[in-house]
């Protein structure tokens, strides 16, 4: 097939490629609005009709990691001079620097320090959900178990309640339980958030591997275990590959708990982005230089795991 | 009634003794390693013990107050007042034109996003120059936090600063404020972010299916239409079903970009108003009672999506 | 499944031992939450929302950690989640925040749910009833209404009132074609119907100008603070806060008037005007959309800078204008300071509110950008002359009303969003349907919570 191609073939493969290609424009055209305005300064993030071309600035990002408060008389000149290029940039835009009254240091804004917190609790999340999710699936999807459908439909449905209503017992037990505000209480919870996905989507893969291959492993001498790490989990790569890209999504992303189980340690980065309201004009340039810096680690590690993602399911080899 | 209440709180003991029981005849690698009881056991047991003791003391906690007056913002004690709020809420015409236009707003999404992120998947199983890069990128709406989406969306659909009319050339066109406009407009941000997590799902599928097979329906000279459906589809079904079902499951929770985006009421969706009444007004026992109807939902359709994917499964 | 006599022992006793750990994990919990107050007893925790005013407050208290060497920390949360996350607080009896800058509205709930600390006495010692403006006491302070019971400390005084473009009003050919058209001359709106007027005028969907830009955001108190900067000028109120009666109130003749007049400012709006609050309207004035905009007094700075506001030369400011029969009020905005019942420092908050309501800190505190509601420190024309609003922000702060402040107000918000929102931005039903039906409606509420028979 791979060779003599059809002309109709050849023509339909045109088709798909401008089609994707239009798609790309369309998905992509909001995305990168948020990019472009990361680099616009304020007074052109929202212009009628709207800006398309400008001059990129560093402005948001310099913004973005500072607490500031809104100008209200001109900065002093010998301060202006002497500040760095990236503060100067936030006098040029109206706005003064917040100072720590002891040191006189710039305070920071808090934009650092939560995205590492998103980045700790993701991806330790992230690795628990998937390799639980992978053994649980791969137990149920080898060996017998009384009510399996029963217990993989619990396993489900504790996606199901509105997260507004299991908000107010969340909290409570975590305050009782001492994970309130902690790392290890955000971990916790978005592993179990992303558990019943993470089994369901696993066992969706694991279903496909033909199980003849590994009885035919252990007709080789190899134990069940190292049938399931050598020949299980390579088969299932795509699998795992999704679902980590998923999972960490979800759990990167994640406001309403952030918001609600954390003070002032485990602060995660979504529910600052969008509160850059400030005096009552919202930082539109900031509020994208956020989101935008907050995609890049997702969307690189999904363009690293792309070869995985597309290898397909192993589904196939014997079945009909 | 001691036995029924203690089983409550400890059903992982149920799968323990379960687990247990039901020991494995041919446990062929048994005398290898650990034997397929114990690798069983191992795989499972955590995960679920795990899910229970998390979800629990909310399951319980928000059924008990559903019977109550109680609310979060007082120290005052919760009186049980029975049936009362679910008695009120089915009464209540506001909720009931809750539930019709989050049905809608269901229908509309989830169905926009199996169309997009499968046609999608479909031409992306093609041979597409730059193909990873191309997956990634078409992956990137989902990647984006709720509310800045929301945010943004909102910018976008301005009719003032907004470049969808501005580029589609349409004018003062109000897609949020016409009432009739505005669900569509909330759930074309849904597919627009979630078409890909379909499509992602649908590719994995796609790409494996043996090429032979196609061959063969070559050969018998079958039309595309019948390959599609009686290869493809089939094939691609089970993994299909469980992105439809998890898309339908969080479907029925939006709240972010729809809170963000519309103060209509006809874009006033479950999961808005569950947030109004538990944290604006703090009725949580008539909130928790309301979760509870919607789980009920949720619950009986996600068990009709299961026996479909089982039956996709069986064949 | 039934469990083996057996297992059901062995389960007991795991049990009993899990009980004894978690005691044993409480009473740890319990006596590290002893320990750690005393050990840093000279901080103090000020719960805020993430705004410009609490940078502000943060500078403020530095001011007493010099003085004193108590470190007061402003902590801030997002507006959107502000309210939720200090009730989850609440509820849970936790110390994290010493002191509240909570909404006026939220009065009833936290009071008569305890979570606020009575200051009737701190009051009463401070002579604070005269030293603050008084309609600032009232629904800042003071709950139920009229009762003698004060529960805050009025600190970030707010109110709704207008921007306006200058350079349009004062245009030679504009006031020529207004005075022709109305009959009288372009000027700062002092009535209502001026405002319908000027609004009118001004709107010219062909040239991207519009009228007005008002609140219709109606996923909390957006919209409805709008209706009541007319419906109070108008005359009307919102029911009897002592008596809790609403019919004949709230469904007045000039309540009917009131709305229909907002009504009629919405066809006045720019387009898709349809979920717009404080952030919208400011753009409307930044982005030159709108001749008028309605706002909150904290959000005028940023239209105040060039930086933020292209137009900020020919930004001007004006008061609520008055109603048909010369009533003239405006919606209340703003947040008064309380004690957390739950902090362990309650008698090192009572010193710093000592300190707070000084005169000369009321006066740093406005000279920073805080909005004062200290009567001496507002009369000053030095205030007055701060800043282009500050002399409509004096006036309005003596002719402020409120939104109900029982426990139940976000039900009573709810049903007025539900009715008034189709009403405005629709243009279902008439005025006094929609009237009649949220009378209805509260009624039912109050009725509910005992309030009324």
């Amino acid at each position: 097939m791979a060779e003599v191609k059809t002309k109709s073939e050849v023509v339909m493969n045109r088709v798909a490629i401008v089609a994707v290609f239009v798609a790309l424009i369309i998905m992509l055209t909001p995305i990168y609005w948020i990019a472009s305005t990361a680099f616009k300064p304020r007074s052109l993030a929202t212009t009628v009709p709207p800006t398309v071309m400008f001059e990129p600035t560093l402005t948001p990002f310099a913004k973005l990691f500072v607490r500031r408060s809104q100008m209200r008389e001109p900065v002093e000149q010998e301060v202006y001079e002497a500040a760095p290029w990236w503060e100067k940039l936030i006098y040029d835009d109206g706005e003064n620097v917040v100072r720590n009254r002891r040191s006189g240091d710039i305070t920071p804004s808090g934009y650092a320090d939560r995205y590492k917190n998103s980045l700790i609790i993701s991806i330790i999340s992230t690795f628990l959900a998937v390799s639980m999710g992978t053994l649980t699936a791969y137990g149920f999807s080898r060996f017998k178990v009384k009510g399996e459908q029963d217990w993989l439909f619990f396993i489900l449905s504790t996606r199901m309640l509105p997260p507004v209503v299991v908000a107010i017992p969340m909290f409570l037990m975590y305050r009782t339980v001492g994970l309130h505000d902690t790392h290890l209480g955000l971990i916790i919870l978005y592993t179990a958030f992303n558990l019943s996905f993470a089994v369901w989507i696993m066992k969706g893969f694991i279903d496909e591997i033909p199980k003849e291959y590994e009885e035919a492993a252990l007709v080789d001498g190899y134990t069940r275990l190292q049938a399931f790490l050598k020949i299980v989990l390579p088969e299932a790569l795509t699998g795992i590959a999704a679902t980590a890209v998923f999972c960490f999504i979800i759990a990167w992303n994640e406001y309403a708990f952030a918001l609600m189980m954390t003070n002032r340690n485990a602060q995660t980065a979504p529910p600052y982005i969008p509160s850059q309201v400030g005096s009552g004009l919202p930082d539109w340039s900031v509020i994208a230089a956020g989101a935008f810096l907050f995609l890049l680690p997702v969307a690189i590690f999904t363009f690293l795991l792309r070869n995985h993602l597309l290898r397909g399911m192993s589904f196939g080899a014997i079945r009909k | 009634m001691r036995e029924r209440s203690r089983r409550l709180f400890h059903p992982e003991s149920d799968i323990v003794t379960d687990v247990i029981t039901r020991l494995e005849p041919d446990s062929r690698a048994a005398s290898r390693g650990l034997s397929d009881l114990t690798i069983r056991n191992l795989f499972i047991i955590p995960t679920i013990a795990f899910l229970i003791i998390f979800n629990v003391f909310p399951l319980l906690y928000s059924l008990w107050t559903s019977f109550t007056d109680f609310r979060a913002s007082t120290t005052a004690p919760a009186n049980w007042i029975g049936l009362a709020n679910y008695r009120e809420l089915l009464n209540d015409p506001f909720i009931w034109r809750n539930f019709t236009i989050t049905a809608k707003y269901v229908i509309i999404s989830v169905t926009g996003q199996v169309v997009v992120g499968f046609g999608l998947a479909m031409l992306l199983n093609r041979a597409i120059p730059f193909k990873g890069l191309v997956t990634t990128l078409l992956l990137l709406p989902m990647m984006l936090s709720m509310a800045v989406v929301g945010l943004f969306w909102k910018l976008l659909y301005d009719p003032s600063f907004g470049i969808i009319n501005y580029f589609l050339g349409l004018g003062k066109f109000e897609w949020l404020a016409d009432p009739q406009v505005a669900l569509w407009a909330v759930a074309i941000v849904d597919i627009w972010m979630w078409s890909p997590f379909v499509m992602l799902l649908s590719l994995a599928g796609l790409s494996a299916v043996p090429k032979h097979l196609y061959e063969a329906a070559e050969i018998d000279r079958a039309g595309p239409f019948y390959t599609f459906f009686r290869i493809t589809l089939p094939l691609v079904a089970p993994i299909l079903m469980i992105a439809i079902i998890f898309r339908t499951m969080e479907a029925f929770k939006t709240f972010d970009h729809a809170y963000i985006l519309s103060s209509q009421p006809t874009t006033e969706l479950i999961a808005i108003r569950l947030y109004k009444m538990a944290f604006l007004e703090w009725q949580t026992g008539l909130s928790s009672a309301f979760a509870y109807i919607v789980l009920i939902m949720v619950v009986a359709i996600t068990n009709i999506y299961v026996k479909y994917l089982n039956r996709a499964k069986a064949r | 499944m039934v469990l083996g006599t057996e297992t059901a022992m062995q389960l007991n006793w795991e049990e009993i031992e899990m009980r004894s750990y978690a005691c044993r994990l409480l009473a740890g919990a319990a006596v590290l939450a002893l320990w750690a107050p005393s050990a840093n007893a000279q901080e103090l925790t000020i719960f805020w929302a993430e705004w410009d005013p609490a940078n502000y407050l943060q500078e403020l208290v530095n001011e007493y950690e010099e003085e004193t060497g108590v470190m007061v920390t402003v902590e801030t949360t997002p507006w959107q989640d502000f309210q939720t996350k200090a009730f989850t607080e609440f509820n849970a009896r936790g110390n994290a925040y010493d002191m509240i800058v909570g909404d006026s509205q939220w009065l009833g709930a936290a009071s008569e749910g305890g979570h606020y600390v009575d200051l009737t006495e701190f009051f009463k010692e401070h002579d604070l009833g005269n030293v603050m403006a008084p309609a600032t006491v009232k629904y800042y302070a003071e709950y139920p209404g009229n009762s003698g019971k004060f529960w805050a400390i009025p600190a970030e005084g707010d109110a709704v009132g207008w921007s306006y473009r200058k350079d349009w009003f004062e245009d030679p050919e504009e006031m020529k074609a207004f005075e022709e058209k109305y009959g009288y001359p372009l000027a700062v709106p002092e009535t209502w119907q001026q405002l319908i007027d000027i609004a009118e005028f001004f709107h010219r969907p062909d040239e991207n100008r519009y009228g007005i830009a008002i609140y219709t955001d109606n996923s909390y108190d957006g919209l409805v603070m709008g209706v009541e900067n007319a419906l109070f000028s108008y005359g009307a109120d919102l029911g009897d806060y002592e008596t809790y009666e609403v019919e004949g109130i709230l469904n007045s003749d000039q309540a009917v008037e009131a709305l229909e007049a907002y009504r009629q400012l919405y066809q006045y709006t720019p387009p898709g005007w349809s979920k717009t609050f404080f952030v919208e309207n400011n753009q409307a004035i930044t982005e030159g959309l709108a001749a008028m905009s309605m706002n909150y007094f904290a959000f005028f700075p940023a239209l105040v800078n060039p930086a933020t506001n292209p137009n900020a030369e020919n930004t001007g400011f004006f008061a609520n204008p008055a109603g048909p029969d010369g009533d003239q009020f405006a919606a209340l905005g703003g947040q008064g300071i309380s004690i957390v019942s739950y902090s362990d420092n309650i008698d090192e908050s009572y010193k710093f509110l000592e300190w707070f309501i000084q005169d000369d800190v009321q006066k740093r505190w406005a000279e920073l950008g805080g909005y004062t509601a200290h009567a001496k420190t507002l009369e000053s024309d030095e205030f007055r002359n701060a800043t282009p609003y500050n002399e409509a922000f004096y006036q309005t702060m003596f002719k402020v009303k409120d939104f109900w402040a029982v426990p139940e107000y976000a039900e009573l918000l709810t049903a007025a969003n539900q009715r008034l929102y189709p009403y405005v931005v629709g243009g279902e039903g008439t005025a006094k349907e929609v009237l009649d039906a949220l009378t209805e409606d509260w009624k039912e509420t109050f009725k509910k919570y005992g309030r009324t028979n």
